[in-house]
């Protein structure tokens, strides 16, 4: 790829930081920044489980289900969560507040379980106190 | 009784104010050669998993012509059960800094990158700050220090794919592609980063080398086992009291050791079911396998491997096909889909996990695992493929009368 | 010289042969799915792993360079047992089920998967195929995408980016998901595809395919009501007899009459007749805007492909193009017109079929300043399935003329199916324009053959030369456009959206058995040897176009011919 100054997954970050996601036109744009054909934008945009082509809910809520997690209980989290947000793994609200995601580790196995809102990592939950933090997303 | 050796953990280093760069200073004044002698005699393994020496690296790339050369920090730690990159990241980023730029100093790098997988936020706001205040103080630039040595750094972030953890996934991901594998050769000390010769070393890696650079070599070499030099964090996880980072001299004692003296024990039934030595990429190993050194040669010996260092404790009555099913999906999600073998072998494997679960598996069912198994390891194209089965896989092995049908009479007389 | 040992033989090879390379000197296959000679190297699907210095980790041969002392074993017994393990893992990703069986697949006879399972020795299948439920992308007028039965072995990516200089697809998402898409997953027809069929040349699949035509044409031929009318290609004479076995470049238009004929088509025509009336009316239009330096260079416009492309990617350029219709279309025209007339059939009654060698001339068709003129497009390809499955094997057959009204051709019209072609062709008319001679050098050489970038001058008389160039393959015409626009001078430009022209068009059989390069060189051989047969080698010289102009169209380029020969093109750039 043609060495624009700019780095391409930090110019990324900054569309979705905007946006918050990647919308068309800008991948248009990005492809005649980078000289790649669009649909290989995409294709790379795509990649990437943080970037998004479509909006999201105002919240994305990230659990961690792996190794670790799994024996400090995520599981139990996870459907509480799921059932406090009707929603399943990869969707969104329908009032747009909502993104719900399954992840694998998030890089704090030795205080499990794990959930982010958006940037924020929340660490050794438990059912309540993640329903409470859910219920403060307004 | 094993106690912890702190020789690269210490007081909270963030404020760049604070802090004076000794060991870059001294870099600086011993020369390239020099930096990267003291490094090899260290006998510095880089700590990203591979093990590869650190000094052979740098010296490599000190070979590499071309003017142009890149010093990469990769700071995409991603596999389950480790954290101790956030660790050094959040509480020790000045040293991360100082042996990235030791490093630059001594390879002949200009230009290096950090990049920090995305869900890292903490980090990334402290190295966001710190490159900041580096910029401002000089600490990076042009003739840092009063010497000849120019640099820049840019901070990179992830965007949520544990293979951009394979340096060269990283490459292509910094460079906007896919973060798929290369096919080595060439590596990326030949042809990196934009097609330079590029290095990319592991965060912990790079705060040894700092204070290999600044305590001196002698310290770094009289710690450890003959293979194993100096000593390594260690992230303790999963069914153990006290889990957390924790930085031991390697061959100052066993992992059974390391569970109860520093972990405080198993914290799910009375002992493990079995533990994971060095994150899932690795061999589990059974209770009385953990009477082990730990040590690169004394885990490989016990049949596994050290890998990045992630211990996880399995507690005893855990149900084997639930962490089966963790650990390939794991791998399912996070291969990067180009080399067939891993993409449609984890696939599968999981797939068959998944109608396993309250059944045994048939002979004929362990065969085929087994034999994608080798497939992936002998034919795909990089690390994350090459290792996806060895946890499964010893799984298998060392559960097989909890998980593998006893075979019937009538099916023996059937395969004949 | 790199020295090495594969399989006992001692081999030497240039620096940088791959393992792979140096194997096939020594005739030794080894099986691959993801390389193919004229694409960067992908080395995904693993299949031609060896072992080499009895390493742990297997090597893919296609990636690997040969080096000295290497000790290679490419089908040992683990390479062996590895390469099952990893077939059956691709069988299990293809997603053989009853909807999407060989049965029913268009790859039935040239799937390279089957190809790959016998040179593997395929022994056993213990895995079921995952389903993954994904859609068919219908959007194309050309072209059909079925993801299920894509492998992702990249060689469609790769084609389109590195061959034709465009990239549609790229692969998306990971993991399991990964899969081969368009931008924004819109679907080929709704993108920047200029419909040249090539991706469909390179799939070693099913996945991709032309949209089909064969079922509306089989409707037509049994409805009695109808007058069904057929013109063929001049690239699909030799071609045609390929799915029957015979090598490419076997000329068997003859036989190609006959079948169709058999098939019950009330005429068979040749689409060199309307070449020629393509040549007239450009080769008119070439005098007139170089003599009054009108948007020059004039740029050919028969090659729809090549069309779509320029209307996306150089829209500044569309008034250059030659108004002139396609001979497809032109053919689609007269025969509504000029045909019905003379047959007595209402127009409303007469179907036309065109069988080209190409998956844009779909496209062409159904675009709306067409006026659905053309009314069914087949590719060589589904003309041969119907002819099978008619009970009919073309090599068999007697040769037959073509029916007469439009059926006299020349040699300039077969030559159409190469790249140069067009230019040849329309040079000789215009030289004849120009100075009321013949053009003595009537084979007009560095025009020929398939280098992707010709240029060439040719005097016409003390005043003028004709500044002339040829690009074919989309990669080239891009190159092309770039000199054009950096200033190069030309008059006349001839542009083919495949590489090789019309012989390699997307519509063509497919070979399992040789590189399309080696098909293509064959097919290319077939054109010029009846090129050179011909005694009738100049547009203005045939006879029935005479006829045309005098009873019908007036002269070339007069106000009747302007309506139904000529068209006009659409802006699209990048939406
Ligand atoms: C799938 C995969 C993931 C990896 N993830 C990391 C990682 O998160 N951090 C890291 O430093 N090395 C990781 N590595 C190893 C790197 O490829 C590389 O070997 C390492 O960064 C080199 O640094 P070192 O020599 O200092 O260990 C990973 C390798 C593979 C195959
Ligand atoms: S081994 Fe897996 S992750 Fe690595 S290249 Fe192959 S598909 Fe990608
Ligand atoms: S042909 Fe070599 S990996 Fe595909």
């Amino acid at each position: 790829m043609k060495k624009s100054n700019d780095i391409f997954l930090e110019t990324v970050h900054n569309i979705q930081q905007t946006y918050g996601y990647i919308p068309e036109r800008e991948i248009n744009q990005l492809a005649e920044k980078f000289d790649q054909p669009r649909a290989k934008i995409y294709g790379a945009i795509k990649f990437y489980s943080m970037l998004y082509t479509e909006p999201t809910g105002k919240y994305i809520i990230r659990i961690c289900d792996s190794l670790s997690c799994h024996l400090k209980d995520s599981h139990d989290l996870l459907l509480a969560v799921q059932d406090y947000l009707g929603l399943e793994d990869g969707e969104t609200s329908s009032d747009q507040l909502f993104t719900l995601e399954i992840v694998e580790c998030l890089g704090h196995c030795g205080e499990g379980p794990v959930m982010m809102v958006n940037d924020k990592m929340y660490t050794e939950l438990t059912k309540g106190k993640a329903l409470e933090i859910l219920q403060d997303c307004k | 009784m094993v106690i912890e050796k702190k020789f690269l953990k210490g007081n909270p280093l963030k404020d760049i104010s604070e802090y004076d760069f000794p060991g870059l200073r001294r870099a600086l004044s011993l020369g390239q050669e020099n930096v990267i002698q003291e490094i090899s005699d260290s006998m510095l393994l880089g700590r990203g998993g591979a093990g590869f020496p650190t000094g052979t690296k740098w010296s490599l790339a000190l070979e590499q012509a071309g003017d142009k050369k890149y010093f990469i920090c990769n700071a995409d730690e991603g596999e389950p059960g480790t954290f101790k990159d956030r660790f050094l990241l959040e509480e020790r980023p000045l040293k991360v800094l100082e042996g990235l730029m030791i490093g630059a100093y001594a390879v002949g790098a200009d230009e290096g990158f950090i990049y920090i997988r995305g869900e890292y936020d903490l980090p990334i706001k402290i190295f966001r700050e710190i490159l900041e205040d580096a910029r401002d103080e000089g600490i990076l630039g042009k003739n840092i220090f009063g010497s000849d040595f120019d640099f820049d750094l840019t901070l990179v972030r992830g965007a949520g794919a544990y293979v951009c953890g394979d340096e060269t996934s990283l490459i292509n991901s910094i460079e906007g592609k896919r973060g798929i594998s290369r096919i080595k050769p060439p590596y990326p000390i030949q042809e990196g980063l934009f097609g330079n010769p590029t290095v990319v070393n592991n965060v912990e890696s790079l705060a040894c080398a700092a204070e290999i650079i600044n305590k001196g070599a002698g310290e770094f070499v009289a710690l450890g086992t003959d293979n194993s030099r100096g000593t390594k964090l260690v992230s303790l996880s999963g069914d153990i009291n006290l889990p957390g980072v924790y930085e031991i001299e390697f061959g100052c004692g066993t992992l059974e050791e390391i569970i109860n003296d520093l972990g405080g024990g198993v914290s799910y039934g009375n002992k493990p079911k079995f533990v994971i030595p060095g994150g899932l990429s690795t061999a589990a190993l059974l209770p009385e396998e953990l009477n082990c050194g730990y040590s690169y040669e004394d885990i490989e010996e016990a049949g596994s491997s050290l890998g990045s260092g992630a211990i996880i404790v399995v507690g005893e009555s855990r149900d084997l096909v639930e962490i089966l099913l963790k650990v390939s999906r794991f791998y399912m999600d996070e291969t990067c889909g180009t080399c067939f073998p891993c993409r449609e072998g984890n696939k599968q494997i999981n797939f068959m996990l998944n109608q396993h679960k309250n059944k045994k598996f048939t002979r004929q069912e362990v065969e085929i695992i087994k034999d994608i198994g080798d497939a992936i390891a002998a034919a795909a194209r990089c690390g994350l493929g090459q290792t996806s089965l060895s946890l499964i896989e010893s799984i298998f092995d060392k559960f097989p009368e909890e998980l593998i049908e006893e075979v019937r009479h009538s099916e023996k007389v059937r395969n004949r | 010289m790199k020295r090495l040992e594969i399989d006992n033989i001692e081999v030497e090879v240039e620096p940088g042969t791959t393992l792979l390379e140096a194997a096939r000197k020594i005739n030794v296959n080894i099986p691959t799915l993801c390389y193919e000679e004229e694409l960067s190297i992908f080395g995904g699907c693993r299949l031609c792993v060896v072992e080499v210095n009895g390493g742990e980790l297997l090597k893919p041969a296609c990636a690997t360079e040969a080096d000295d002392g290497m000790i290679v074993k490419t089908h040992s017994p683990r390479v062996r047992e590895v390469r099952q393990t990893l077939f059956e893992l691709i069988i299990a990703s293809h997603d053989i089920s009853c909807e999407l069986n060989c049965l029913t697949c268009t790859r039935q006879s040239s799937c390279e998967l089957r190809v790959v399972a016998e040179d593997i020795g395929i022994s056993r299948m213990r895995l079921n195929p995952i389903y993954r439920g994904l859609e068919k992308d219908f959007s194309s007028h050309s072209i059909v995408r079925e993801p299920n039965k894509c492998i992702t072995c990249d060689r469609c990516i790769r084609k389109c980016e590195e061959i034709q200089g465009i990239g549609i697809f790229a692969n998306s998402a990971r993991g399991p998901e990964t899969e081969v898409t368009t931008f924004q997953d819109k679907g080929m027809g709704n993108v920047e595809c200029t419909n040249c069929g090539q991706c469909i040349i390179s799939c070693p699949t099913g996945a991709l395919h032309e949209v089909y035509h064969s079922e509306g044409v089989w409707d037509a031929l049994y409805d009695e009501n109808k007058h069904v009318v057929v013109q063929t290609a001049p690239a699909v004479r030799v071609a045609i007899a390929e799915p029957f076995g015979a090598e490419p470049g076997t000329v068997a238009t003859g036989q190609l009459v006959s079948a169709l004929k058999r098939l019950g088509f009330d005429g068979v025509f040749d689409t060199n007749f309307t070449a020629y009336l393509t040549i007239m009316e450009e080769g008119t239009e070439v005098v007139k805007r170089v003599t009054e330096n009108d948007n020059l260079p004039v740029l050919t416009s028969c090659s729809p492909g090549w069309i779509k492309f320029i209307e996306h990617f150089y829209p500044d350029y569309l008034k250059n193009l030659s108004t002139a219709k396609s001979p497809q279309q032109m053919f689609g025209a007269l025969a509504k017109t000029y045909y019905a007339e003379q047959a007595g059939v209402d127009p409303e009654d007469i179907v036309v079929v065109s069988i080209m060698p190409c998956t844009a001339k779909k496209f062409e068709s159904r675009r709306p300043e067409m006026n659905g003129d053309v009314d069914f497009v087949l590719t060589t390809r589904e003309a041969g399935m119907m002819i099978k499955s008619a009970g009919i094997n073309i090599c068999d057959l007697p040769e037959e003329n073509y029916d007469n009204l439009m059926g006299v051709s020349s040699g300039a019209g077969d030559i159409f199916a190469a790249s140069g072609g067009v230019m040849e062709a329309a040079l000789r008319s215009a030289y004849y324009l120009i100075t009321g001679e013949e053009l003595e050098d009537i084979d007009i050489k560095p025009v020929r053959g398939l280098t992707g970038l010709k240029k060439a001058e040719v005097p016409i008389n003390e005043d003028l030369t004709l500044k002339v160039g040829v690009a074919h393959g989309l990669s080239n015409a891009r190159k092309m456009m770039e000199l054009i626009k950096e200033g190069e001078e030309f008059h006349f430009v001839e542009f083919m959206a495949c590489p090789g022209g019309c012989i390699g068009g997307g519509g063509q059989p497919i070979r399992a058995d040789m590189t399309s390069e080696e098909a293509l060189q064959k097919r290319l051989e077939g054109v010029y040897s009846i090129d050179s047969s011909k005694k009738m080698r100049r547009s203005h010289e045939n006879p029935m176009i005479q006829k045309l102009y005098d009873e019908f169209l007036g002269k070339p380029g007069s106000h009747k011919a302007h309506k139904l020969l000529h068209t006009e093109y659409t802006a699209r750039g990048l939406n």
